[in-house]
């Protein structure tokens, strides 16, 4: 084997390894700041905008939810939310809040949010 | 020795890319008096030709090649050796790699956090053109961009094929533009209208990388080329250059999941005006014209260098990176996987 073959081939496995070292790095944290308790309903508050802030979030499983998504010159992909579990799909205005319910019996399990081509997501965990 | 006695020979094309080409080549052969009868197979690559020749195959084929030799095809009785040339993949595999790792690195840095303004301008629409043309709408559009000039230049496509692209792309979102403007009704398709897009551009696209890599050849059987009925209107005039397909496809980019495009529109709807719309929509596409531009007419330009053979196997190896991560997408949006990847 030649020595440009050698080196193509490290060189090769050293980017695909960063790729995914990159890519798959979990960027958000369990921000319990996102989750707040108003009259008995649970609010889960996520940004949108190149992205959902925070990524995952850990709330109260079985409880009324109102999950509450704000955009702020919002004009990238995480203006198109879908939400599978709820069959819920709108794009969002660029500026403004959008309140989308979610009912006791739809607050179990992990619920995942993403635009509408895929590339954001958010996970939002009951538990 | 009887002379006049129709034999059949089958020989191997050297060349021939398009259903074009077997029109051309069997209009070629026909016109030679002691042919009875020609087929060209472009999955095959061969030509089969039936008539009276008194000389052996060899010279036969010899003939035959002098006469569409101008064309670019060499006709022999081996089948070619064609060198897959993996000696390119040494360079081409880290080059790829590179480019899909600066894409990665490109999205981490948060691009869209350069839009402050939330009322669209001309100028904010430009900007936000500029912006899209290198964020993730890149993997969808700039992918089947670059897949498909790549495969136009190596099929010995012209600037001009390019250019009506480019045209077909901005006339497209001038007129759809403002058609959303007046109508006042978003012509940006549904849920599950796009994941079914995304799907499509996205094996499309792997198709097209797989055929730049040029190492399997049962893809060119599945490659989407013009029907043979419509060639032959074609081959008269140029024998490469069609011309409403590049600007079809430039049209139908309005269409493609993007999520810039798709506030594009949504903001062209809400004008209410043709003109406000077509021309928001316009420098939209105005501004994710210079990235697209140096992609098709970069790939253009290079197809006639010496070293054409490792961008073709890079361009194909990154198209066939982008048509995963897009089917990917397009699956975890439908509920089907979870997501892969997170920017």
């Amino acid at each position: 084997m030649s020595k440009a073959i050698l080196i193509s081939i490290c060189a090769s496995l050293l980017l695909i390894f960063g790729a995914f070292w990159f890519a798959s790095k979990p960027a958000g944290v369990d921000n319990e700041t996102a989750v707040s308790v108003v009259d008995g309903k649970q609010i889960v508050d996520i940004s949108a905008k190149g992205g959902y802030f925070p990524r995952v979030v850990l709330a109260k499983a079985g409880m009324p939810t109102v999950l509450r998504v704000s955009t702020r010159g919002t004009f990238d992909c995480s203006a198109s939310l879908v939400i599978p579990k709820l069959q819920y799909q709108k794009f969002l205005q660029p500026t403004g809040t959008e309140e989308i319910p979610i009912s006791p019996e739809q607050a179990q399990g992990t619920m995942q949010g993403l635009c509408g081509m895929g590339m954001y997501n958010f996970q939002i965990k009951f538990q | 020795m009887p002379q006049s006695e129709q034999t059949t020979y089958t020989f191997h094309v050297h060349g021939m890319h398009c259903p074009a080409c077997t029109l051309l080549i069997e209009e070629t052969f026909k016109e030679l008096p002691n042919v009875a009868g020609v087929h060209a197979s472009l999955a095959e690559h061969q030509v089969t030709v039936t008539g009276d020749f008194s000389q052996p195959p060899e010279r036969i084929a010899e003939k035959l090649t002098e006469l569409v030799k101008a064309h670019g095809y060499t006709i022999s009785l081996e089948k070619s050796q064609k060198g897959v040339g993996w000696a390119d993949f040494v360079y081409a595999l880290p080059l790829a790699l590179v480019i899909i790792v600066g894409f990665l690195a490109l999205q981490k840095m948060g691009l869209t956090n350069l839009i402050t303004s939330s009322d669209v301008s001309y100028g904010t629409a430009f900007v936000l053109g500029l912006i899209a043309s290198v964020s993730t709408c890149l993997a969808v559009v700039g992918g089947l961009v670059l897949s498909l000039s790549a495969i136009s230049a190596k099929e010995g496509g012209t600037w001009r094929t390019q250019t009506l692209f480019h045209v077909g792309r901005l006339g497209g979102f001038f007129i759809l533009g403002g058609t959303v403007g007046v109508l006042g009704n978003s012509l940006h398709l549904g849920l599950t209208a796009n994941i079914a897009l995304g799907i499509i551009v996205a094996l499309v696209m792997l198709i097209l990388g797989i055929n730049l890599l040029d190492v399997f050849h049962f893809t060119k059987r599945l490659q989407f080329t013009l029907p043979k009925i419509f060639s032959r209107h074609v081959v008269a005039g140029s024998k490469h250059d069609h011309y409403l397909a590049p600007v079809l496809v430039g049209i139908g980019t309005f269409f493609l999941p993007c999520g810039f495009t798709q506030s594009m529109q949504l903001y062209a709807l809400s004008t209410g005006d043709f003109m406000t719309g077509a021309l928001t929509m316009l420098v939209f596409a105005l501004g994710t014209l210079p990235v697209l531009a140096l992609l098709s007419f970069g790939s253009l330009n290079i197809a006639h260098k010496p070293w054409k053979g490792i961008f073709f196997k890079t361009a194909g190896l990154i198209v066939i990176a982008l048509a995963l991560l897009n089917l990917s997408n397009a699956l975890a949006t439908a509920g089907i996987i979870n997501p892969l990847f997170n920017f």
